[in-house]
């Protein structure tokens, strides 16, 4: 695109239609270059015109270089005219050639050396000014080379617009390109001026040769402090340094000119120039020049000052671009601090002009310039907190006459205040009592300004390091509060910002709390009101109000504005609004009764002067949002598709969760069929639902409703693999009670209408509908599968059903043939996953060959996790579902679930079989076993050890079998029933078998083991045939850190929550964002089961499953969720988490390893586990020799293996490193050299004991791995 | 801060460019996002009309001015309202230059002095380090 607009500007700007618009080629730049040689030579000719000489000046001498500048002026003439003659000879541009434009570069470049070296200043400066340097910023960036003529320029010259131009472009060369400063870009590319003249034998300039000089010159003319400088008569001038001496005054004709001699100004091949000033003391008129004739400006002499320090403010200026060397940084800091400890003073200070009054306002006025450009300038440098004397001189700032400078000096206060508080606050002083600075910037004339007093208030009202200085925080309070009365409502919006808690940087849940706690109670008192100018109104504000009603009113008109970013300012104020309450609903800040009338707060406020107005009617705080929400709604109407976007984000957070929500998902509906909506735009509000939801958990079917409806009418524009994730974040977080119609808003998007008779094209209405092209089709097809495999793997933890919970032995599930009742049962017993089962059936048979083969798996998955008399009902179909027409061959049970029974040709067979040979297998067994059972009781004979064994191995076998489709506990999954549980247990106790050991298990052969070995770190064998990207996705989903950390859905949350977009209250970001030490395995163990305290419940599992399923679960969940508890997937039952893990409560990622552990070591203690296996080793050596053929993640979690051994209850000792200062209650001191116990490793961390307590009195904690070296 | 300041022709060329703060391979990303958003909502605007669009939490002013349009970009104080305020002043200092809302032949006339004004008017502030 740049290059395409760099033809059009050049083809447009080149006026010369002939000339070609190609950028300068590295024979044009030597050129130039070697003009810029020829002309540094004709630097010295800078004295030139000598002709037109004022007639005072003729005789200007001065006493002690008088000789010298006669023989001055004769070796300069001869210089100026070698220099003219060899300058042409070298460009061959005749002066006349003028008229025509310069287009190329290089003719550009040519000209500034040529005009600089002209003989005809005001020619050349016409020339400069409106032809040469207009062109020159078409390029992208400027030669180097041209720096001696810029700088030549910039010294012979006064003319103001040349010397924009001239600073304007010597800024430009200074930066580096792209790092600091003026990068401009759009022009014509330019090569790289040093790449280009490093090619270029003779040896053109590069940066590195003008730099320096650029720099010199710009520093000199901003410090302006020339020794010479400083000699003058007039006191008066002192400060301004340019005054030097009077050399002598002479009459010419009638009038008396003074003639101030300058100095020494421009050295010129060992010689000094001389500049002069020569005023007229009758007319105050007077006239600048060089010393040798030119006269340069003439003009009142108050305007010669301010031209000087244009000059002064603009080499400023010019110098901070290259403020990027330390050397730079440092003289910069110097001549700043040097300039504002000069313009400091106070105002009154005033000193009377050598000319009168008048010079002591244009006096004032240079002043404020030079108080300007000295603060913008330190503005532009980088922050220096600990420095006094950087702080002091921001703070002089406040006091400046000019807004801007101001501004600046605000800006540079309230980032200090963020860094250090206190040193800001007490730095102020008493600029921010009443009367002082601060208060006057409430009427500055400059938006941004007092939106940094804002920013500066928040920061010191909110510092906790001022708490024993409340009055200073009042005071700083009373600002903030007044600047909601702004009348510009950038400042306002700013305040009411700040009011509600909102920090750039991290957002804090108790920040935002009160936030809203102080805006719908505090009183705005007396407020001075001065912006509004009418009494009436005037003395209406000074009565106290209160800050919500003040902000209402304001929100209000402003949501009436035509103006669009008005607008969308307001929405988005309306939006953190909605998250500090709901930070605040969160933390169950105390009185925040909504329904109360907000009087009476006014009143409990105000009550010593009891001025408190009550006008007539009750306002409550909901009755003020209500309004304020119902005019929100109505800017939905805008026709900008941002506005609409931020209001309905506003809508979002304001939507409380006992509110209804059908107004606002039919407003999302209704906006949803607007083309105009960006994918960008509606995954920002999709991610804004998540940030919703982990505001308020209770909000997760909401939000999950209002998914729903993107996932159907735009599925071609949303993320879905951050829809996916919202699903299952809503599912977990949506608490015991809210799961299953969690499940069932996520599952909504497979409630599809079936298939009208005789069309079997499987489009669904919502198809017709929404995915008209096919790219919205198959992104809808894609969330169909994503929604059905997503079924299929939480149905069980959402209906809270469970095969080795089940107390219905098999038996009872085989009697119940009767299809009819066998549904009704299911049904009647658990709805929720009897309604999951009937979409996921229908799925099978209705959707598209991908979503059927998914939906066959879910249907397996869910058979095998159920007990009865889902697990027959489901394999009943499966079994109609393979045989398709033929299926009463192979059974006598009927399908039973109403759908279209001859569903031959599903093509799913061959992916069914193996499905069905679990399920055969297991009721084989079940029924051979209940057989043996009643032999055996029969014949009241007891089990033999063979025969135990060989029912161990059935059992163990079909685990086996069981793994390869799809995760199950292990220690608990019982495939031959309920029943066969007492004998598993006999047996396993007899040979000290653990449930999760199983050394002859085929899976370790096979890898599959270790994903599924232990409990400790579960992780699911997937079906092998399922979709990769699928099963990706649902790892990203279910798990959002470790090893997937790199998922683009979950970067985009995180980011997202981490304060990218909106900002989350109460993500405990660092969670989120990273824990590289995660493995997979930790992933998956705290999404799937847990299992450790059921097995302390009911006893009836043997095994011992390894705490870190329990912790590593919790640690997921508590710290996605900001320390709130949650039930994990597959929980049956969530509620004794409460109990069983009281220390999980306490919120940190890190306190419930501790605790997770000491639960590990009770249950390994207990007598059913007994001693931990010595697999460790030899397991290890086999893992390492086999490969393993069907869990690809099988490899990846060799090293979670060992985490897992260290774990496991083999103590290691240890000694520390280094030095380690605890961060936590849960972690623990430790002194370099120190003897510890290693016992576990937990994500990096070593849980130790110490031989001994340390001087803390702990005994044991967590310290960092690498801290201590094992021995 | 002021993260960008985009003058484009109608076509979407880009006229003026001048970003503070803004990696290079970002830039890419920024020029035809604006481009883009241009295109699709500069149509039948009248001259000084603001739009407004947000990304993440990067603001963007932009509006028509002749034949050019002009978007602004910012965050942190420069949030849409302060980036109207802006891009007013601009705006202005373009017509003082132009004389009028400009053509883009006029515009390009006066190209150099247009970057100047720009330039002087959007003063880098470093962020701090």
């Amino acid at each position: 695109m740049a290059d395409s607009s760099g033809t059009t500007l050049m083809d447009l700007i080149s006026s010369d239609p002939t000339s070609a618009p190609a950028p300068p080629s590295s024979s044009t730049s030597a050129q130039a270059a070697s003009t810029a040689k020829t002309t540094s030579s004709s630097h010295q000719r800078a004295a030139s015109p000598f002709s037109k000489a004022v007639t005072a000046v003729t005789s200007v001498t001065s006493s002690n270089n008088n000789t010298d500048k006669k023989s001055k002026r004769s070796t300069l003439m001869q210089i100026q005219s070698d220099a003219v003659s060899a300058a042409r000879a070298a460009v061959r541009i005749p002066h006349k050639s003028h008229k025509k434009k310069p287009v190329s570069y290089a003719q550009l470049a040519r000209s500034i050396h040529e005009l600089a070296a002209s003989s005809d200043q005001k020619k050349s400066q016409r020339q400069l000014v409106h032809h040469v340097f207009p062109k020159l910023a078409v390029y992208n960036s400027v030669d180097p080379s041209l720096a001696p003529s810029l700088l030549m320029l910039g010294q012979q010259c006064e003319d103001r617009t040349i010397l924009r131009y001239v600073y304007y472009y010597l800024a430009r060369i200074l930066p580096d390109t792209g790092a600091q400063g003026l990068t401009p870009g759009g022009g014509i590319p330019t090569p790289n001026w040093d790449a280009l003249a490093d090619i270029d034998a003779v040896g053109g300039v590069t940066r590195a040769d003008v730099v320096p000089r650029i720099l010199d010159r710009l520093s000199t003319e901003a410090v302006n402090a020339d020794p010479e400088f400083k000699k003058t008569i007039f006191e008066e001038f002192d400060e301004f340094d340019y005054v030097l001496t009077i050399d002598f005054d002479e009459s010419d004709c009638d009038v008396h000119y003074l003639i101030l001699l300058i100095g020494t100004y421009t050295k010129v091949g060992g010689q000094s120039l001389c500049w002069y000033v020569a005023v007229s003391l009758s007319s105050n008129d007077c006239a600048l020049g060089l010393h040798g004739g030119l006269k340069l400006w003439t003009g009142k002499l108050s305007n010669l000052f301010a031209l000087f320090h244009a000059r002064r403010l603009q080499a400023l200026k010019a110098l901070t671009y290259a403020s990027n060397t330390p050397e730079i940084l440092q003289k910069l800091y110097e001549i700043v601090f040097g300039i504002l400890d000069k313009v400091a003073e106070t105002p009154d200070k005033r000193k009377k002009g050598i000319f009168g009054a008048k010079g002591g306002d244009k006096e004032s006025i240079i002043r404020s310039n030079l108080q300007y450009g000295a603060i913008s300038a330190l503005r532009r440098l980088p922050l220096d907190p600990g420095n006094s004397i950087f702080l002091h001189r921001a703070v002089q700032g406040v006091s400046f006459s000019d807004p801007v400078a101001v501004r600046h000096s605000l800006e540079i206060i309230s980032e200090l205040a963020t860094k250090d508080p206190y040193a800001v606050a007490m730095a102020l002083g008493k600029l921010a009592q009443p009367g002082g600075a601060l208060q006057d910037v409430l009427h500055l004339h400059d938006v941004l300004a007092r939106v940094a007093l804002a920013r500066l208030c928040h920061a010191i009202s909110r510092a906790k390091s001022l708490d024993e200085r409340p009055d200073i925080k009042n005071q700083f309070t009373s600002l903030l509060y007044q600047l909601l009365l702004d009348p510009s409502d950038r400042v306002c919006f700013e305040a009411i910002l700040c009011v509600l808690g909102k920090s750039d940087s991290a957002d804090r849940t108790e920040e935002r709390a009160l936030g809203w706690y102080k805006l719908t109670r505090e009183v705005l008192k007396a407020p001075e009101a001065p912006s509004v100018k009418d009494k009436d109104k005037s003395s209406k504000a000074r009565r106290p109000q209160l800050l919500i009603k003040l902000v209402m009113r304001r929100l209000e008109s402003s949501f009436r504005s035509f103006s669009r970013p008005v607008l969308h300012a307001a929405a988005r104020v309306v939006q953190e609004m909605g998250k500090s309450r709901a930070a605040a609903f969160s933390l169950g800040v105390q009185e925040i009764d909504e329904g109360g009338d907000v009087n009476t707060f006014a009143e409990s406020n105000d009550q010593e002067d009891g001025k408190s107005q009550h006008e007539g009617n009750k306002d409550t705080v909901a009755s003020l949002l209500a309004s304020l929400m119902e005019v929100v709604r109505t800017t939905v109407a805008c026709e900008c598709v941002y506005v609409r976007a931020m209001v309905i984000k506003a809508l979002i957070w304001m939507q409380s969760p006992q509110e209804t929500f059908a107004e606002l998902e039919s407003m999302i509906a209704s906006e949803l069929s607007d083309p105009a909506w960006s994918a960008a735009l509606l995954n920002d509000i999709l991610l804004t639902l998540h940030a919703r939801f982990k505001a308020t958990p209770d909000m997760a079917v909401t939000l999950l409703e209002i998914a729903r409806v993107f996932a159907t009418k735009v599925p071609g524009k949303i993320d879905a693999d951050v829809l996916q994730l919202l699903w299952k974040t809503c599912l977990v977080g949506a608490g015991p009670d809210g799961k299953h119609t969690a499940l069932e808003a996520v599952t909504l998007v497979l409630d599809l209408p079936p298939p009208q008779p005789g069309s079997m094209s499987g489009l669904t209405l919502i198809d017709r509908v929404s995915a008209s092209d096919p790219k919205s089709a198959l992104a809808l097809q894609r969330l169909v599968q994503a929604a059905v495999w997503f079924l299929g793997e939480n149905a069980n933890y959402a209906a809270s059903e469970y095969a080795w919970e089940s107390a219905t032995p098999p038996g009872t599930a085989l009697m119940m043939l009767d299809a009819d009742k066998m549904v009704a049962a299911a049904s009647s017993r658990n709805p929720t996953l009897a309604n999951a089962l009937t979409r996921l059936q229908r799925c099978a048979f209705i959707g598209s060959w991908e979503v059927r083969i998914i939906a066959a798996q879910a249907l397996t998955t869910m058979a095998i996790r159920s007990g009865e008399p889902y697990r027959i009902q489901i394999y009943e179909f499966l079994h109609a579902l393979a045989q398709g027409g033929v299926q009463s061959q192979f059974s006598d049970m009927h399908i039973s679930n109403g759908e279209d029974q001859g569903a031959s040709g599903t093509g799913l067979g061959s992916l069914l079989s193996p499905m069905l040979k679990v399920l055969d297998d297991m009721y084989s067994a079940q029924d051979d076993l209940i057989k043996d059972m009643r032999n055996h009781d029969n014949a009241q004979k007891e089990w033999t050890d063979d025969e135990l064994k060989k029912l161990y191995e059935t059992h163990e076998r079909l685990l086996d079998l069981v793994s390869l489709f799809c995760y199950v506990p292990r220690s608990k999954y019982l495939p031959l029933g309920p029943t066969s549980a007492k004998l598993i247990e006999i047996y396993r106790n007899r040979h000290n078998i653990t449930a999760t050991s199983g050394m002859r298990d085929p899976a370790v052969a096979t890898g599959i083991s270790e994903l599924i070995y232990e409990a400790t770190k579960p992780a699911p064998a997937e079906p092998d045939n399922l979709d990769d990207d699928l099963v990706n996705a649902w790892a990203t989903g279910l798990a959002d850190d470790g090893l997937w950390n790199n998922a683009p859905a979950m970067n985009r949350v995180n980011e997202f929550l981490a304060g990218a977009g909106t900002d989350a209250p109460d993500v405990d970001d660092e969670n989120v964002i990273s824990r590289p030490s995660m493995s997979y395995d930790d992933m998956w163990a705290k999404t799937l089961l847990e299992t450790a305290d059921a097995d302390d419940d009911d006893g009836r599992s043997s095994g011992s499953s390894s705490p870190d399923s329990v912790g590593s679960v919790e640690t997921s969940i508590s710290s996605h969720f900001g320390g709130m508890n949650y039930p994990s997937l597959f929980s049956s039952k969530p509620s004794t988490y409460g109990s069983s893990q009281p220390a999980e409560k306490s919120g940190t990622s890190r306190n419930r390893k501790p605790s997770g552990g000491s639960s590990s070591y009770e249950a390994y203690g207990s007598p059913i586990t007994e001693e931990p296996p010595p697999y460790s080793s030899p397991v290890h050596q086999r893992y390492e020799s086999f490969e393993n053929p069907l869990a690809g993640q099988g490899s990846s979690s060799f090293d979670s293996h060992e985490e897992e051994r260290s774990s496991s209850g083999n103590v290691q000792s240890g000694s520390a490193l280094y030095d380690f200062t605890a961060g936590g209650d849960d972690e623990l001191n430790l002194t370099a050299g120190e003897e510890v116990e290693i016992e576990y490793e937990v994500d990096g961390w070593f849980y130790v004991k110490k031989k001994r307590p340390g001087r803390d009195g702990k005994l044991a904690g967590l310290v960092p791995v690498l801290y201590v070296s094992q021995s | 801060m002021l993260l960008a300041v985009l003058i484009a022709n109608s076509e979407g060329n880009i006229l003026v460019e001048r970003f503070n703060g803004v990696p290079g391979e970002e830039r890419l990303h920024w020029r035809s996002f604006l481009v883009k958003l241009g295109a699709d909502n500069l149509k039948g605007v009248k001259n000084e009309e603001l739009c407004v669009a947000c990304h993440k939490s990067v603001y963007i002013v932009y509006t028509v001015l002749g034949h050019v349009s002009i978007y602004l970009v910012g965050k942190d104080e420069y949030d849409e309202l302060a980036l109207s305020e802006a891009i007013f002043v601009v705006t202005s200092a373009i017509k003082d230059v132009c004389g009028k809302p400009p053509t883009e032949r006029l515009f390009l006339d006066k190209y150099g002095r247009i970057c100047l004004c720009l330039d002087e008017i959007v003063w880098k502030v470093s962020s701090p380090s």
